[in-house]
């Protein structure tokens, strides 16, 4: 078979992509909006002092950062040290008890993902991620 | 030994590394374009329509063009959409810096979201290096041989 240049070889892959791109497409089609981010669980600072001391704060910042400054009270649980960390958070759970997973900027995933894990993994509920991060704590103590 | 065959070594190695890179890449995102999709919607760029689609197809296309790389089937198409593809990447995610946005949420699953901006920049840049040698090397081999 005679093989033709590199834009015409890359217009064949950009189709062939497009075939499974479908089919993953229908199979998520109920599961997915095209309209809107699914809802979010975020919680601002003001609703979570709003909430009172029955808060369990999670940093999900890598260590250096949590050692820098975080908010008072809160425990380190990041993706990268999560078998060592999980434990002591659950040590320190107390049912019922809400949980907030904060990061470090408003768009950094860290604490989404934490959050879904402690859901996920651990099976918590009235798990929260703070919208706006630290950053937004620190801006709310001016 | 010949310098051809350093060269045809170089490029075999760098052909399975950046194949190995972006397959991995299409798997980790194509099982959950939930948050693929959130992750462009990070970027403060594109409609959330548009960064539904994409997580739909980037996946898939990173697959293709690392099989495509492992069988040197629609090589240099590949190449060429790999390296459009990262050049973007890079460019959006100096713009998102700049804009203020944290971009450490990387495309390569939960480890990734732990490394600084500065470890995803080089690690991006390296992969450009990686496929435009693949690209140049291969070219200049094709040319000898002809």
């Amino acid at each position: 078979m005679r093989r033709g240049g590199p834009i015409r070889e890359g217009l064949v892959l950009l189709c062939l992509a497009f075939l499974p791109a479908l089919g993953e497409t229908i199979y998520w089609r109920n599961q997915m909006s095209w309209s809107h981010p699914p809802v979010q669980d975020e919680i601002t600072v003001a609703q979570a002092r709003s909430l009172g001391g029955s808060i369990l704060w999670v940093d999900a910042r890598p260590a250096e950062e949590f050692a820098a400054g975080h908010i008072p009270g809160a425990l380190l649980l990041n993706a990268e040290q999560w078998d060592s960390l999980l434990p002591v958070m659950l040590n320190a759970w107390i049912p019922g008890q809400k949980i907030i997973v904060y990061c470090g900027k408003q768009s950094c995933g860290a604490s989404r993902e934490v959050a879904r894990r402690l859901r996920d993994e651990a099976n918590l509920a009235n798990v929260f991620v703070l919208e706006g991060g630290w950053e937004a704590w620190e801006e709310s103590k001016k | 030994m010949k310098t051809s065959q350093v060269k045809s070594w170089i490029v075999g190695l760098l052909r399975l590394l950046v194949a190995a890179t972006f397959l991995y890449a299409g798997v980790i995102k194509v099982t959950n374009p939930i948050r693929f999709s959130r992750d462009i919607n990070n970027y403060h760029v594109l409609p959330w329509s548009v960064a539904v689609a994409l997580a739909f197809y980037l996946p898939w296309l990173e697959i293709i063009c690392g099989v495509a790389l492992l069988l040197r089937r629609f090589y240099y198409g590949a190449v060429a959409i790999l390296l459009i593809l990262i050049s973007l990447f890079i460019i959006a995610s100096v713009s998102a810096k700049l804009r203020g946005i944290d971009v450490s949420c990387g495309c390569f699953g939960g480890p990734s979201r732990n490394l600084n901006f500065a470890t995803h920049l080089a690690l991006d840049a390296a992969l450009l290096v990686a496929i435009a040698a693949l690209w140049l090397i291969g070219r200049r081999m094709r040319l000898e041989r002809a």
